[in-house]
Order: structure tokens, then C-alpha cells, then sequence
């Protein structure tokens, strides 16, 4: 369980207002080391907005930021000694080569030139590592983007949208390197998406934003119950096997005559079918209706909040 | 730290063609003067007759104070444009390192590569010197370290502005209007009452003190720089 984790990261009350409307209210984070936190929400819903707070690169209005235990507003240089970011889209100097731009960045973190070996392997550059960036695909800038946010061995990983605009392969790729992170350096990882069906290929917990505010917070399998589904029976005289249902107790619903009964195990609805033929109702299917966690999402974020 | 933020930036500006344009400001100033003490080699040399290099470096020092203007206007925006063009700043900023001293960072090397500059052009007059046939007997070394270097020094809140309003500034074409705008009132620069900014790199005052425009600018431009720096440290990265 994640609550008896040592918590990484806790935000209280955090708020961000800008000219002098709200993009950030009142957000309560809390993430545990080992964690791989899915941070979901629709475009402008405020996620980058909080993540640049985060980060230092913003000052929050009021509440307060403690990463490690420190404070943000205090502490920020120890901070972000351990921390690896890569922002909305990649930041890079086009004009250099993926050695060159990790070594930009590894002069200001001190660490070892080895380390930048090593990157590029994890990420799989070393190949094109001699090639100017901007000829990269968006896929290798983005593995390169994560490469620099490894350098510095990092003990919390903040990646914001790291899979926008890549295609399928691309996405599958950022995914099992993401996945295997956790495992293979210990790091506590921090991911913002606006596609549920990204984060919950590798999140172990999820937070949900929406205009601002922060609408849910638990472990993915806690959402996951929520999208079980429920089984329809497609009967001959609906009513009447509702009624019958319903006197041997066994709890349906009929909602414009459709019959669906809250039951989930295979063996009740075996049982259920069973007792429908042996009253001589004609069965014509048995389908499962799962609600997805797309939808799920969607109920909560509000579709006005447009994907 | 600051050593490693510099060489950071000096990493960035690789393949960027940066040296080639410290090389051609002086070259341009000094191959302007070859063009015009060529055309008029007579004329000149009869009335620079008593002190031939005094007569060069004047006009030297003439050409150099627009070029000066113009190059650190596009050596700051150069500078902080590496990391606007794909926005660097975040992951710089995201980095443990301390604002003031990345703003401190741009402002030193945008200085540093007006001083190549500005040290180039000694060794380029004393070769149009030599061309010139103005003697090897007595060089002017003294007269020459001090036209370059003085105006450099005279010129820091220029440096400052510029580099603030190009580190401040995503879209360089204000930064670079403020710069040629600085260049032009630079040229008219000896009607202008002393204490405009604009006449100090030109050394001239009132008191015939070039020392007093030298003070002036390094001072001005230690409250230019500083006022840049408070204000890039408190800004929130886009």
C-alpha cells in the first residue's frame, strides 16, 4: 500500500493564479517513493501548469511544495540536484549533437562524463548520438529529452506529456522505458497525460485534474473497479423475467426493456440463465457491457473540458 | 559555478558562426579604413604628416563606436536566442543552478566575445599600419590599447540593456530595434550633454576626462546588470 510509503512529494493547498484567474486550485499531490503516478487531465486543465511549479519554475500563488522533505521555496537547488524534468515538449539545441547537448547539461549537474554513455544507452541512442539534433525524428528528441532527465541519477523523474505527438510505436517504446525505470534505478516517477489509456498501461497511482482542481486520487486498481461491468440479457418477455428475477432475488434492473442484472461471477449467471429457460423465457444473448475507463474519465473531467 | 555556466554557453554557441562575426567586426572597421586611406594616401598622409598612426586610430575609433553599438546588440540577442529558439530555458532553469548566475552567464559572455572583438582590432591596425608604411619606429601601443578598450569599458550599460532585453524578451525583434536605435544616437553622440549614456563611449566630456566616461559606464552598467538580474530571477519560466 502506498500509504505506508515514504512520501516523495506533497503539495498543500497549491494555487496559481494567473492574471488573476485560477489555472491551479487548491491541489493536494502526494506521491510515494517506487510510485510511477499518472498526473491525467484534459488540455489546459491545469497539469503543466502545476508541473512548472514543481519544478521551481514558477512560484505558486499560495500553498506550498515539499519534494524530499524540503521545501521548494527554500531548498530548491538541493531539490533539484535529484530531480530530472523534461517539460512539454523537448528542449534541445538543435544545432548540437546529442552528445554535446547531454554534455551541456551534465557540466551543470557535476556528474561523471561517463553518465552520458550511459543515457544515451537506456534511451538507445549511442547510434545517431553524433548527429545534430534537429535532424532527429520527434521520437528520438523525446528519448533524448528523457536521457537528459536521467543524467543527473535522479531520485524523482517529472515527465510532462513525454508521449505527445509520437505515433503508436513511438508511444509503446516511451512506455516500457518509463515501465522499466522503476524497476531497474529506483526512481519515483511523475507522468502527465491528457490520454487515460496511456497512463493506465504504467501508473501504479493516478491523480485527476480538471479546471484546476484536483478530482481524484487513489491507486489505479481503485479506478479500474470502477469500470466493471455489468451483464445484459437480451429475453424474450423482459417484464416478466425481471419480475421472476427480481421474486427469487436476485437484483436486475429493467431500464427500456433492457435487462441488466448486477451479478458477475460466472456460476450466478449461470444459475440466472438456468432458472430463465427453466421458466421457459427464450434467452436470445448474454452480453457484457464494460464501462470503460475512458468514459469514467470523461464523467469526471467533464466533456466540455474537450480531449 | 560560474566558470561551468560559462562554459556551458561558450559549448552552446559552437557551429553558430558567432567567432566568424566577433572576426569580421573588426576586420570590417579596418578594411573600410585600408579603402579610404588607399583612395586617399596623399591627401591623408600630408595632413596626418606629423603623427601618421595618431591620424589612423582616429579614424579607426570613428568607425569603431557604430560597429560596437551593432555588435553587442547581435552578440547578446545571438547569445540568449540559443535558448529561446527550441525554449532551453526550462530545462536550464529546472537544473540545480542559481538564476543570478545564468543571467550573470549571458551578460559575461556576450562581454567577453565584444572584448575578442575589440582586442582584434589592435593587431588589424597595426597591420593596415605596416601596409601604410607608417614605420615601425614608434608604435603606438599605448594610444591603441586605450581607443579599444576604453570605449569597451564605456559601453557596459549598453551590454547590460541588451542582453537583459534579449534574455527577457522570446521574440528578438524589439531588442534588436533598441540596439541599431543606440547605434544611431551613438553616431551623434558628441552634440549629446554629458551625461547621456550614448556619449560616454565616444570618451568625450567636458572635463577632457576620459577616465570619468569609463567610471560612468562600468558603474551604470553594474545597475543595469543588476536590475536584469533581479528581474530574470524572479520571472516565471513560460
Amino acid at each position: 500500500m502506498t500509504t505506508n510509503k515514504e512520501t516523495i512529494l506533497e503539495t498543500s493547498g497549491l494555487t496559481k493564479k494567473l492574471g488573476g484567474k485560477p489555472v491551479v486550485k487548491d491541489v493536494n499531490l502526494r506521491i510515494g517513493r517506487g510510485d510511477i503516478y499518472g498526473f491525467l487531465g484534459p488540455n489546459g486543465a491545469g497539469k503543466t501548469t502545476t508541473i512548472r511549479m514543481l519544478l521551481g519554475l514558477a512560484k505558486p500563488t499560495r500553498g506550498s511544495i515539499r519534494i524530499f522533505g524540503k521545501d521548494i521555496s527554500k531548498d530548491r537547488l538541493a531539490i533539484l540536484r535529484s530531480v530530472g524534468s523534461l517539460v512539454e515538449y523537448p528542449s534541445y539545441y538543435g544545432h548540437l549533437n546529442a552528445i554535446e547537448n547531454l554534455e551541456a547539461v551534465r557540466r551543470l549537474l557535476t556528474v561523471p562524463k561517463n553518465r552520458i554513455d550511459e543515457v544515451l544507452s537506456v534511451v538507445r541512442l549511442t547510434k545517431d548520438a553524433k548527429r545534430p539534433v534537429k535532424g532527429y525524428s520527434l521520437g528520438m528528441k523525446q528519448r533524448l529529452g528523457i536521457a537528459t532527465a536521467l543524467l543527473g541519477n535522479p531520485e524523482l523523474l517529472v515527465l510532462d506529456e513525454p508521449t505527445n505527438g509520437l505515433d503508436p510505436a513511438g508511444i509503446l517504446e516511451i512506455r516500457e522505458l518509463i515501465k522499466s525505470l522503476p524497476k531497474s534505478h529506483g526512481v519515483t516517477i511523475l507522468i502527465s497525460s491528457h490520454l487515460l489509456s496511456e497512463i493506465e498501461q504504467m501508473a501504479t497511482r493516478v491523480g485527476i485534474i480538471a479546471k484546476g482542481s484536483l478530482i481524484y486520487e487513489d491507486r489505479i486498481e481503485k479506478l479500474r473497479e470502477r469500470s466493471q461491468g455489468h451483464i445484459h440479457l437480451g429475453v424474450s418477455e423482459p417484464e416478466e423475467a425481471w419480475k421472476l428475477l427480481s421474486a427469487s432475488g436476485v437484483k436486475a434492473s429493467l431500464v427500456e426493456g433492457k435487462l441488466t442484472v448486477a451479478e458477475k461471477n460466472n456460476a450466478a449467471i449461470a444459475a440466472i440463465v438456468a432458472r430463465l429457460v427453466g421458466e421457459r423465457h427464450q434467452v436470445y444473448r448474454v452480453e457484457e457491457e464494460k464501462v470503460s475507463l475512458e468514459s469514467i474519465f470523461l464523467d469526471m473531467t467533464g466533456v466540455e473540458g474537450s480531449l | 559555478m560560474m566558470l561551468r555556466i560559462m562554459s556551458v554557453e561558450f559549448l552552446k554557441l559552437r557551429r553558430k558562426l558567432v567567432w566568424l562575426l566577433v572576426l569580421l567586426g573588426p576586420l570590417g572597421v579596418v578594411a573600410l579604413q585600408a579603402v579610404n586611406f588607399g583612395l586617399r594616401y596623399d591627401y591623408l598622409t600630408k595632413q596626418y604628416a606629423d603623427d601618421l598612426w595618431g591620424g589612423l586610430i582616429d579614424n579607426v575609433s570613428m568607425l569603431m563606436l557604430p560597429t560596437l553599438f551593432i555588435g553587442l546588440t547581435i552578440l547578446a540577442s545571438m547569445t540568449a536566442g540559443i535558448d529561446h529558439q527550441m525554449n532551453t530555458w526550462k530545462q536550464t532553469l529546472a537544473l540545480p543552478v542559481n538564476r543570478a548566475s545564468i543571467f550573470a552567464g549571458k551578460f559575461a559572455v556576450t562581454a567577453i566575445l565584444l572584448l575578442c572583438s575589440s582586442t582584434l582590432l589592435v593587431p588589424f591596425t597595426l597591420l593596415l599600419g605596416f601596409l601604410l608604411d607608417f614605420g615601425f619606429e614608434e608604435l603606438p601601443l599605448a594610444d591603441l590599447a586605450m581607443t579599444v578598450y576604453y570605449p569597451f569599458l564605456a559601453i557596459m550599460p549598453f551590454i547590460a540593456l541588451q542582453v537583459w532585453l534579449s534574455v527577457a524578451m522570446h521574440n528578438q525583434a524589439l531588442p534588436l530595434t533598441v540596439g541599431i536605435i543606440g547605434m544611431i544616437a551613438g553616431m551623434f553622440a558628441s552634440q549629446f550633454p554629458d551625461w547621456m549614456p550614448w556619449k560616454w563611449p565616444s570618451l568625450i566630456n567636458d572635463r577632457d576626462m576620459p577616465l570619468y566616461s569609463v567610471g560612468a559606464g562600468l558603474t551604470l552598467g553594474l545597475i543595469v546588470m543588476l536590475l536584469g538580474m533581479c528581474q530574470f530571477v524572479r520571472k516565471d519560466v513560460r
